[in-house]
Protein backbone atom coordinates (compact mmCIF):
# COMPACT_ATOMS: atom_id res chain seq x y z
CA UNK A 1 0.00 0.00 0.00
CA UNK A 2 0.68 3.26 -0.83
CA UNK A 3 1.04 6.32 1.67
CA UNK A 4 1.17 9.87 0.88
CA UNK A 5 2.41 12.04 3.39
CA UNK A 6 0.32 15.77 3.77
CA UNK A 7 3.27 17.76 1.35
CA UNK A 8 2.63 21.21 1.00
CA UNK A 9 -0.95 22.44 1.76
CA UNK A 10 -2.48 23.10 -1.64
CA UNK A 11 -2.95 26.87 -2.75
CA UNK A 12 -6.65 27.53 -2.86
CA UNK A 13 -8.76 30.35 -2.88
CA UNK A 14 -10.65 31.54 0.46
CA UNK A 15 -14.30 30.33 0.93
CA UNK A 16 -15.57 33.73 -0.09
CA UNK A 17 -13.62 33.28 -3.50
CA UNK A 18 -15.01 30.26 -4.47
CA UNK A 19 -18.60 30.75 -3.42
CA UNK A 20 -18.27 33.80 -6.31
CA UNK A 21 -16.63 31.54 -9.37
CA UNK A 22 -19.02 28.70 -8.35
CA UNK A 23 -22.53 30.80 -8.31
CA UNK A 24 -21.75 32.68 -11.51
CA UNK A 25 -20.92 29.62 -12.93
CA UNK A 26 -23.61 27.52 -12.48
CA UNK A 27 -26.42 28.55 -14.11
CA UNK A 28 -29.84 29.14 -11.96
CA UNK A 29 -31.38 31.69 -9.95
CA UNK A 30 -27.94 31.63 -7.80
CA UNK A 31 -25.87 32.89 -11.13
CA UNK A 32 -29.08 35.23 -11.05
CA UNK A 33 -28.27 37.04 -7.67
CA UNK A 34 -24.43 36.75 -8.24
CA UNK A 35 -24.55 38.55 -11.26
CA UNK A 36 -26.87 40.95 -9.55
CA UNK A 37 -24.55 41.41 -6.92
CA UNK A 38 -21.55 42.16 -9.16
CA UNK A 39 -22.84 44.26 -11.17
CA UNK A 40 -23.48 46.36 -8.05
CA UNK A 41 -20.26 46.23 -7.09
CA UNK A 42 -18.82 47.18 -10.16
CA UNK A 43 -21.29 49.96 -10.45
CA UNK A 44 -19.63 51.20 -6.92
CA UNK A 45 -16.46 50.89 -8.62
CA UNK A 46 -17.27 52.93 -11.36
CA UNK A 47 -19.00 55.60 -9.90
CA UNK A 48 -15.80 56.20 -7.96
CA UNK A 49 -13.66 56.12 -10.41
CA UNK A 50 -16.03 58.45 -12.31
CA UNK A 51 -16.23 61.00 -9.04
CA UNK A 52 -12.47 60.41 -8.76
CA UNK A 53 -11.46 62.88 -12.04
CA UNK A 54 -14.49 64.90 -11.47
CA UNK A 55 -14.74 66.06 -14.94
CA UNK A 56 -18.10 65.54 -16.38
CA UNK A 57 -21.59 66.70 -14.88
CA UNK A 58 -23.51 64.59 -12.05
CA UNK A 59 -26.35 63.18 -14.96
CA UNK A 60 -22.99 62.16 -17.38
CA UNK A 61 -21.16 60.36 -14.90
CA UNK A 62 -23.91 58.04 -13.81
CA UNK A 63 -24.43 57.47 -17.41
CA UNK A 64 -20.70 56.64 -17.63
CA UNK A 65 -20.22 54.41 -14.55
CA UNK A 66 -23.43 52.09 -15.51
CA UNK A 67 -21.81 51.82 -19.06
CA UNK A 68 -18.73 50.69 -17.85
CA UNK A 69 -20.35 48.47 -15.35
CA UNK A 70 -22.57 47.06 -17.93
CA UNK A 71 -18.70 46.69 -19.76
CA UNK A 72 -16.75 45.50 -17.32
CA UNK A 73 -19.27 42.75 -16.40
CA UNK A 74 -18.79 41.40 -19.51
CA UNK A 75 -15.07 41.96 -19.41
CA UNK A 76 -14.83 40.08 -16.02
CA UNK A 77 -17.11 36.90 -16.92
CA UNK A 78 -15.16 36.05 -20.15
CA UNK A 79 -11.67 36.09 -17.72
CA UNK A 80 -13.53 34.37 -15.30
CA UNK A 81 -11.76 31.32 -15.68
CA UNK A 82 -8.36 33.16 -14.98
CA UNK A 83 -9.48 34.29 -11.19
CA UNK A 84 -6.32 32.45 -9.01
CA UNK A 85 -7.25 33.80 -5.80
CA UNK A 86 -4.66 35.81 -5.12
CA UNK A 87 -6.29 39.03 -3.98
CA UNK A 88 -10.17 38.53 -2.81
CA UNK A 89 -12.95 38.44 -5.40
CA UNK A 90 -13.86 41.84 -5.58
CA UNK A 91 -10.62 43.35 -5.68
CA UNK A 92 -10.22 41.12 -8.74
CA UNK A 93 -13.59 42.35 -9.62
CA UNK A 94 -13.13 46.10 -8.87
CA UNK A 95 -10.00 46.81 -11.46
CA UNK A 96 -12.20 45.45 -14.65
CA UNK A 97 -14.68 48.46 -13.89
CA UNK A 98 -12.40 51.08 -12.79
CA UNK A 99 -10.40 50.41 -15.80
CA UNK A 100 -13.47 51.26 -18.25
CA UNK A 101 -14.90 53.99 -16.33
CA UNK A 102 -11.39 55.69 -16.13
CA UNK A 103 -10.97 55.35 -19.97
CA UNK A 104 -14.32 56.50 -20.80
CA UNK A 105 -14.12 59.72 -18.73
CA UNK A 106 -10.38 60.37 -19.93
CA UNK A 107 -11.53 59.90 -24.22
CA UNK A 108 -14.60 62.13 -22.99
CA UNK A 109 -12.27 64.85 -21.51
CA UNK A 110 -9.92 65.11 -24.09
CA UNK A 111 -12.53 64.37 -26.99
CA UNK A 112 -12.87 67.96 -28.26
CA UNK A 113 -8.40 68.76 -27.55
CA UNK A 114 -6.25 68.55 -29.79
CA UNK A 115 -2.74 66.96 -28.83
CA UNK A 116 0.07 68.77 -30.26
CA UNK A 117 2.76 65.78 -31.52
CA UNK A 118 4.82 68.23 -34.04
CA UNK A 119 4.20 71.62 -32.40
CA UNK A 120 5.53 71.25 -28.38
CA UNK A 121 9.36 72.40 -27.32
CA UNK A 122 10.54 72.55 -23.96
CA UNK A 123 13.12 75.48 -23.24
CA UNK A 124 15.08 75.48 -20.45
CA UNK A 125 16.71 78.85 -19.49
CA UNK A 126 19.42 77.44 -17.26
CA UNK A 127 18.55 80.04 -14.69
CA UNK A 128 17.51 78.83 -11.53
CA UNK A 129 14.26 79.74 -10.69
CA UNK A 130 13.37 80.13 -7.25
CA UNK A 131 13.96 78.03 -4.61
CA UNK A 132 15.80 76.27 -7.66
CA UNK A 133 19.95 75.37 -7.21
CA UNK A 134 22.25 76.83 -10.21
CA UNK A 135 22.82 72.76 -10.74
CA UNK A 136 19.06 71.80 -11.39
CA UNK A 137 19.11 74.59 -13.49
CA UNK A 138 22.10 72.74 -15.15
CA UNK A 139 20.52 69.71 -15.29
CA UNK A 140 17.26 70.96 -17.04
CA UNK A 141 19.73 72.34 -19.77
CA UNK A 142 21.05 69.00 -20.20
CA UNK A 143 18.27 67.31 -19.77
CA UNK A 144 16.38 69.54 -22.77
CA UNK A 145 19.95 68.73 -25.02
CA UNK A 146 19.18 64.63 -24.20
CA UNK A 147 15.97 64.82 -25.70
CA UNK A 148 17.24 66.38 -29.05
CA UNK A 149 20.47 63.76 -29.20
CA UNK A 150 19.70 60.89 -27.74
CA UNK A 151 15.39 60.37 -28.70
CA UNK A 152 14.08 59.59 -31.89
CA UNK A 153 11.49 62.14 -33.22
CA UNK A 154 8.84 59.11 -32.20
CA UNK A 155 10.15 58.91 -28.79
CA UNK A 156 10.00 62.87 -28.43
CA UNK A 157 6.77 63.05 -29.22
CA UNK A 158 5.74 60.23 -27.06
CA UNK A 159 7.62 61.74 -24.14
CA UNK A 160 6.25 65.38 -24.53
CA UNK A 161 2.69 64.59 -24.58
CA UNK A 162 2.88 62.11 -22.23
CA UNK A 163 5.04 63.90 -19.37
CA UNK A 164 5.50 67.87 -20.34
CA UNK A 165 1.62 68.25 -22.05
CA UNK A 166 -0.26 65.21 -19.42
CA UNK A 167 -2.58 63.51 -22.46
CA UNK A 168 -3.68 60.22 -20.42
CA UNK A 169 -1.82 57.52 -22.00
CA UNK A 170 -4.86 55.30 -23.08
CA UNK A 171 -6.16 58.50 -25.23
CA UNK A 172 -2.75 59.39 -26.77
CA UNK A 173 -3.21 55.48 -27.64
CA UNK A 174 -5.89 55.56 -29.32
CA UNK A 175 -5.13 58.60 -31.25
CA UNK A 176 -2.12 57.01 -32.27
CA UNK A 177 -3.84 53.75 -33.04
CA UNK A 178 -1.66 52.11 -30.55
CA UNK A 179 -2.03 50.74 -27.44
CA UNK A 180 -0.85 51.80 -23.91
CA UNK A 181 1.30 48.91 -23.37
CA UNK A 182 3.28 50.30 -26.26
CA UNK A 183 3.54 53.83 -25.32
CA UNK A 184 4.58 52.73 -21.90
CA UNK A 185 7.03 50.98 -23.43
CA UNK A 186 8.20 53.98 -25.52
CA UNK A 187 8.09 55.86 -22.37
CA UNK A 188 10.48 53.16 -20.62
CA UNK A 189 13.22 53.16 -23.28
CA UNK A 190 13.16 56.85 -23.46
CA UNK A 191 13.75 57.61 -19.94
CA UNK A 192 16.54 54.66 -20.40
CA UNK A 193 18.39 56.61 -22.72
CA UNK A 194 18.25 60.12 -20.98
CA UNK A 195 19.34 58.77 -18.14
CA UNK A 196 22.23 57.10 -19.74
CA UNK A 197 22.76 60.58 -21.02
CA UNK A 198 23.17 62.48 -18.26
CA UNK A 199 24.84 59.51 -16.08
CA UNK A 200 27.82 59.81 -19.00
CA UNK A 201 27.36 63.48 -18.77
CA UNK A 202 28.38 63.29 -14.93
CA UNK A 203 24.39 64.89 -14.56
CA UNK A 204 22.39 62.09 -13.00
CA UNK A 205 22.23 61.61 -9.29
CA UNK A 206 23.90 64.39 -7.47
CA UNK A 207 22.35 66.88 -9.72
CA UNK A 208 18.71 65.34 -9.26
CA UNK A 209 19.56 64.98 -5.52
CA UNK A 210 20.64 68.80 -5.27
CA UNK A 211 17.18 68.89 -7.77
CA UNK A 212 15.06 67.80 -5.17
CA UNK A 213 16.60 69.60 -2.40
CA UNK A 214 15.85 72.81 -3.59
CA UNK A 215 12.27 72.01 -4.07
CA UNK A 216 12.12 71.21 -0.44
CA UNK B 1 5.31 76.08 -31.51
CA UNK B 2 3.88 75.54 -28.63
CA UNK B 3 6.59 76.41 -25.93
CA UNK B 4 6.74 74.57 -22.46
CA UNK B 5 9.23 75.11 -19.38
CA UNK B 6 11.24 72.46 -18.57
CA UNK B 7 10.64 72.77 -14.40
CA UNK B 8 12.15 70.38 -11.85
CA UNK B 9 8.75 68.85 -11.72
CA UNK B 10 8.89 67.49 -15.72
CA UNK B 11 12.82 66.76 -15.29
CA UNK B 12 12.61 64.04 -12.44
CA UNK B 13 9.76 62.71 -14.72
CA UNK B 14 11.87 62.50 -17.60
CA UNK B 15 14.49 60.60 -15.84
CA UNK B 16 12.61 58.58 -13.56
CA UNK B 17 14.16 55.14 -13.05
CA UNK B 18 11.59 52.51 -14.24
CA UNK B 19 13.44 49.51 -14.39
CA UNK B 20 12.40 47.03 -13.87
CA UNK B 21 10.49 47.00 -16.68
CA UNK B 22 6.35 46.69 -16.24
CA UNK B 23 3.76 46.64 -18.86
CA UNK B 24 0.64 48.59 -18.22
CA UNK B 25 -0.89 44.89 -18.68
CA UNK B 26 0.96 43.63 -16.25
CA UNK B 27 0.42 45.55 -13.91
CA UNK B 28 -3.34 45.36 -14.71
CA UNK B 29 -3.37 41.67 -13.88
CA UNK B 30 -1.39 41.81 -10.21
CA UNK B 31 -2.88 45.04 -8.95
CA UNK B 32 -5.62 42.91 -6.97
CA UNK B 33 -2.72 41.26 -5.40
CA UNK B 34 -0.89 44.32 -4.91
CA UNK B 35 -3.39 46.03 -2.89
CA UNK B 36 -4.41 43.16 -1.41
CA UNK B 37 -1.14 42.62 -0.16
CA UNK B 38 -0.88 46.32 0.93
CA UNK B 39 -3.79 45.99 3.19
CA UNK B 40 -2.40 43.22 4.32
CA UNK B 41 0.37 45.07 6.15
CA UNK B 42 2.75 44.39 3.54
CA UNK B 43 5.04 47.30 3.78
CA UNK B 44 6.30 46.50 0.02
CA UNK B 45 4.77 43.56 -1.62
CA UNK B 46 6.07 44.34 -5.33
CA UNK B 47 8.83 46.49 -5.91
CA UNK B 48 8.11 46.02 -9.70
CA UNK B 49 4.47 47.09 -9.31
CA UNK B 50 5.67 50.02 -6.97
CA UNK B 51 7.89 51.23 -10.14
CA UNK B 52 5.75 50.87 -12.43
CA UNK B 53 3.27 53.05 -10.39
CA UNK B 54 5.47 55.73 -9.86
CA UNK B 55 6.22 56.00 -13.93
CA UNK B 56 2.83 55.21 -15.26
CA UNK B 57 0.21 58.13 -13.95
CA UNK B 58 -3.05 56.26 -15.35
CA UNK B 59 -2.05 53.05 -13.78
CA UNK B 60 -1.77 55.23 -10.40
CA UNK B 61 -4.74 56.59 -10.46
CA UNK B 62 -6.59 53.70 -11.25
CA UNK B 63 -4.86 51.47 -8.31
CA UNK B 64 -5.81 54.24 -6.02
CA UNK B 65 -9.54 53.82 -6.81
CA UNK B 66 -9.20 50.22 -6.46
CA UNK B 67 -7.25 50.31 -2.94
CA UNK B 68 -9.95 52.96 -2.18
CA UNK B 69 -12.34 50.20 -2.63
CA UNK B 70 -10.95 47.43 -1.05
CA UNK B 71 -9.50 48.99 1.73
CA UNK B 72 -13.32 49.97 2.70
CA UNK B 73 -14.47 46.69 2.34
CA UNK B 74 -11.76 45.37 4.92
CA UNK B 75 -12.70 48.03 6.98
CA UNK B 76 -9.38 49.29 7.21
CA UNK B 77 -7.91 53.05 6.20
CA UNK B 78 -6.48 53.37 2.69
CA UNK B 79 -2.53 53.04 3.05
CA UNK B 80 -1.18 56.12 2.28
CA UNK B 81 0.96 55.39 -0.60
CA UNK B 82 2.50 57.74 -3.06
CA UNK B 83 3.08 56.32 -6.33
CA UNK B 84 3.23 59.85 -8.18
Amino acid sequence: MTTVGPGPAPVTAPVEETDWVAALSIPGPERERALAELHGLLLRAARRQVQRTGAVTRDMAEELANQAADEALITLLGKLHTFEGRSRFTTWAYKFAVLQAATAVRTLAWQDREIHLDGLDLVADGRPGPGQYAEAADLAVAVRAALDTELSPHQRRIVLALLVDDVPIDVLAERLGTNRNALYKALHDARKRLRARLRATGFLDDHLQQDKAGRS
Amino acid sequence: MNIRHLGPDVVERLTLDTEPWLSCDDCFRQVDEYVDRLLAGEADPMPPMRVHLRGCPACAEEAGTVLELAAEDAGVPAPDVDWT
